[in-house]
């Protein structure tokens, strides 16, 4: 079985199959039944436990049960996650969620809302010779006719990303004579960077990473705060599904930071790639070339007319190109309209610099993969980083080159299967963040009232150190 | 077999690393220095004063945990040592003695092995978290990684540069060896040999490149041939030789005489042993005898044998007892 998680998360041991490994220290809550206290346990031929009590009865043994969520709360083994991940956030499990809306038309019905990366559209589109956009309405097609309520689009909660991303530098750049660790800002939407961050280098590191929340978690916000509110629905009766371009996005829907207490749900309850979609259609016995295309869900997607929108910039969301054009103004009264993009030790790692009367005035780079994030991380430590802003991305390419998206056909070159995505990516016309009256307007109608602190907890999120563990058994010499 | 003992001298008997391990030995590209580490988390310097051999000096305070493998830079002016507390030290020569000039960190976890390319622009580790990295050096003594490559599914042992080509190889826990090549701005494995059916433990390149040896704990060396690959892409390297039958335990490092070609293997039956290649035999099924065996050549596991690049037939050992032995091999 091979891992589908990223490098980076590879490289912390994600990718030890043993369920749960032998360094599980993660206590296991089991039921206790009241018996007597000798007792045999079986294993019968199917693999399940059987206890035999002294008087000979038998009762069947539950097992005990690991959670994604105590997996990345441990430094352990991390994880065997993927058998957990795959009972916990799978196709199946969508399926599961319409299947009984269908059975039971008069039982608890659960409103499906759908919400389609850009990255994935591009992958699907590639993969079915398709515009992005007109995979985009085909896919809203595919997923109606399943009995999804909604497909929305996380390039339109990105907007809330970037805009958030862009406040963020400015006010850390204000504050870096003050607090060393505000600058260079680091970016926060790769979730396998997150976990490696959390994971090695902990408290150094954290403090420069962007608390703005990534698109997947931005639309999370959206759709089980302000539309379930906007549609008198508790949270819960809401079953929300993101198509991501990345596997390591299914760690991020799990963490506890994003789960509504409350209410007892998760604002993304789960997520799929785009190979898993092409995997449904495959099922389905559907090809998106044969659909009828449906209209978007112009609720919260960005388009113009039938068309979707994207972003300038990277083919990871275009954080760098935004925060740079936003400070280049605010900071130094710049217009920026072109960024030119220096290619340093390698094609994943990037330089764009801001430069006035000879000084550099701003200095900005893309750090994909991980050993430029591992360099950058080094220079970060040994003081030797020069710069005020990074993009940071887990995979080499970036989010176009997921390790979710559509793998190629037998005989194509992986290398033209990218730049056909790019290509077709990069084809959607770019929206500006700052002129989507839509998204003003939520901001006027949703942000506005509830309360800086309240916006903090809708728009940011926080970071975590994990303790390195120590016990017995990982002997050191 | 009597005679054979006769061809392997022992000349001198070094308490290298007293109540602890010696892991590893590393002749200077001059000859003139021996490098050792151990389990005592030091590195110690040996050079020959008149007719003995003499620690020149300690490095200390690198590292927190055992020192598994040391390597000099092709110009002997630096050192790297790799340890179990997850970094590589790089030394530099001062006056005299040795002085850390940068710790290079990254690994998950133990590193075992420490490797620079002939060039000496670049410099291998690889490790117990399973991959290889391989680090750049630019003028101001910087490092910074190239690449990670994750081709193996276990603990890597060993990491080995050919002798003239950018390509470097790794044994592993898996059982296999990788060779890898850089493509695109990327490193990327281009063969996996496999043959051994336990632990790969160790691996040496000859002269020219175009043969390499690998030792196991299935207790055998295999020789392996570079050949021209039919499809023109990945690189083909083919087993033509298998030394079964001499080892009793583990076979842990082997080292290949750049000058004589004779193969020399460290064991963990405590032996050390030489081999030669028949002459005038087949280029694709070379056959090796056995030519030289100490049996009891330290008290516990031989570790690791190198020869001098300078001095034809002079040979170092070393062992979990703590020594290091000074051999001579004299060919009939």
């Amino acid at each position: 079985m091979a891992s589908h998680f990223s490098g980076v998360l590879q490289l912390t041991d994600l990718d030890d199959f043993i369920t749960p490994s032998q360094e599980c220290v993660k206590p296991v809550k089991v039921e206790k039944k009241q018996g007597k206290s000798v007792a045999k346990i079986q294993i019968e031929d199917d693999g399940s436990y059987v206890q035999v009590n002294k008087d000979g009865g038998r009762q069947k043994l539950e097992k005990a049960k690991i959670t994604l969520n105590d997996c990345l709360a441990c430094s352990g083994c991390i994880t065997s996650a993927e058998s957990v991940l795959i009972t916990q956030q799978s196709h199946e499990e969508l399926f599961k969620v319409l299947h009984s809306n269908k059975v039971q038309p008069c039982g608890p019905q659960k409103m499906v809302v759908v919400s389609l990366s850009p990255q994935s559209r591009a992958s699907l589109a590639a993969h079915c010779g398709l515009s992005s956009s007109e995979a985009g309405r085909r896919l809203t097609a595919f997923f109606k006719g399943l009995g999804v309520h909604h497909v929305f689009d996380t390039g339109f909660s990105r907007t809330f990303s970037l805009l958030e991303s862009q406040r963020e530098f400015v006010e850390r750049y204000k504050r870096r004579e003050q607090d060393k660790k505000a600058l260079p800002m680091l970016t926060s939407a790769c979730p396998g960077w997150i976990c490696y961050a959390e994971k090695t280098h902990g408290e150094f590191i954290l403090p420069y990473i962007s608390t703005t929340r990534s698109p997947q978690q931005m639309m999370g916000s959206l759709v089980k705060q302000y539309f379930a509110q906007q549609k008198g629905l508790n949270p819960q009766q809401i079953y929300h599904v993101a198509v991501m371009p990345c596997f390591d996005k299914k760690l991020e829907a799990s963490r506890s930071d994003f789960y509504i207490n409350k209410d007892e749900t998760r604002e993304v309850d789960c997520v799929i790639t785009s190979g898993e979609v092409e995997k449904m259609l495959e099922e389905e016995n559907v090809s998106l070339k044969d659909l009828q295309p449906s209209a978007p869900d112009s609720l919260f997607s960005s388009v113009c007319g039938e068309e979707f929108l994207s972003h300038a910039g990277s083919g990871s969301g275009g954080y760098l190109h935004h925060v740079f054009t936003f400070a280049a103004k605010q900071l130094f009264g710049e217009e920026v309209t072109e960024l030119t993009y220096k290619t340093l030790r390698n094609k994943d790692f990037q330089e764009v610099i801001l430069e006035k009367d000879g000084v550099v005035l701003l200095s900005f780079a893309l750090a994909y993969g991980f050993r430029n994030i591992q360099n950058l991380v080094q220079k970060l430590k040994k003081g030797k980083s020069p710069y005020h802003f990074v993009e940071v991305m887990a995979c080499p390419s970036g989010c176009l080159n997921g390790g979710g998206q559509v793998k190629p056909s037998s005989g194509q070159n992986p290398k033209d299967l990218l730049m056909k995505v790019e290509e077709l990516y990069k084809a959607e016309h770019p929206l500006l963040p700052e002129e989507d009256p839509h998204i003003a307007e939520l901001y006027q109608s949703w942000l506005h009232c509830v309360g800086e602190e309240r916006v903090k907890e809708l728009l940011h999120t926080q970071y975590h150190t994990v303790e390195k563990m120590t016990n017995g058994l990982t002997m050191k010499w | 077999m009597s005679d054979m003992k006769e061809n392997l001298i022992l000349e001198h008997r070094l308490s290298a690393h007293p109540d602890s391990r010696c892991w590893f030995v590393a002749w200077s590209p001059s000859g003139s220095l021996l490098a050792s580490c151990g389990g005592d988390k030091s590195v110690r310097i040996w050079g020959r004063e008149g007719d003995s051999w003499v620690c020149k000096s300690i490095l200390e305070d690198g590292h927190q945990r055992t020192v598994r493998k040391v390597a000099w830079s092709p110009c002997g002016n630096y050192l790297a040592s790799a340890s179990f507390d997850a970094t590589t030290c790089i030394w530099k020569k001062k006056n005299d003695g040795f002085e850390s000039l940068t710790v290079l960190e990254g690994h998950e976890n133990e590193v075992k092995c420490v490797a620079w390319a002939p060039s000496g622009n670049l410099l291998a580790t690889c490790s117990r978290d399973k991959s290889v990295w391989v680090w750049e050096v630019d003028e101001d003594d910087e490092y910074e990684c190239v690449t990670v490559v994750n081709s193996h599914t276990q603990d890597v042992k060993h990491v080995v540069w050919h002798p003239n080509q950018e390509l470097l190889a790794s044994a592993s826990y898996d059982n296999n060896i990788c060779i890898y090549k850089e493509e695109d701005d990327d490193w990327e494995c281009r063969a996996t040999l496999q043959g051994h059916t336990s632990t790969v433990w160790g691996l040496c390149f000859d002269t020219s490149g175009e043969r390499l040896a690998s030792c196991s704990d299935d207790r055998t060396v295999k020789i392996w041939k570079e050949y021209p690959s039919e499809s023109g892409q990945d690189l083909s390297w083919k087993c033509v030789c298998t030394l079964s039958g001499y080892h009793r335990r583990t076979v842990y490092d082997v080292s290949w005489c750049q000058l004589t070609a004779a193969l020399a293997t460290a064991c963990g039956d405590d032996a050390v042993r030489v081999f030669k290649e028949d002459e005038g035999g087949d280029p694709n099924q070379p056959v090796f005898s056995l030519v030289a065996q100490a049996t009891r050549a330290h008290n516990q596991d031989v570790n690791c044998v190198a020869w001098n690049p300078k001095e034809a037939g002079l040979l170092a050992s070393c062992s979990d007892d703590g020594d290091i032995a000074i051999w001579r091999f004299k060919e009939d």
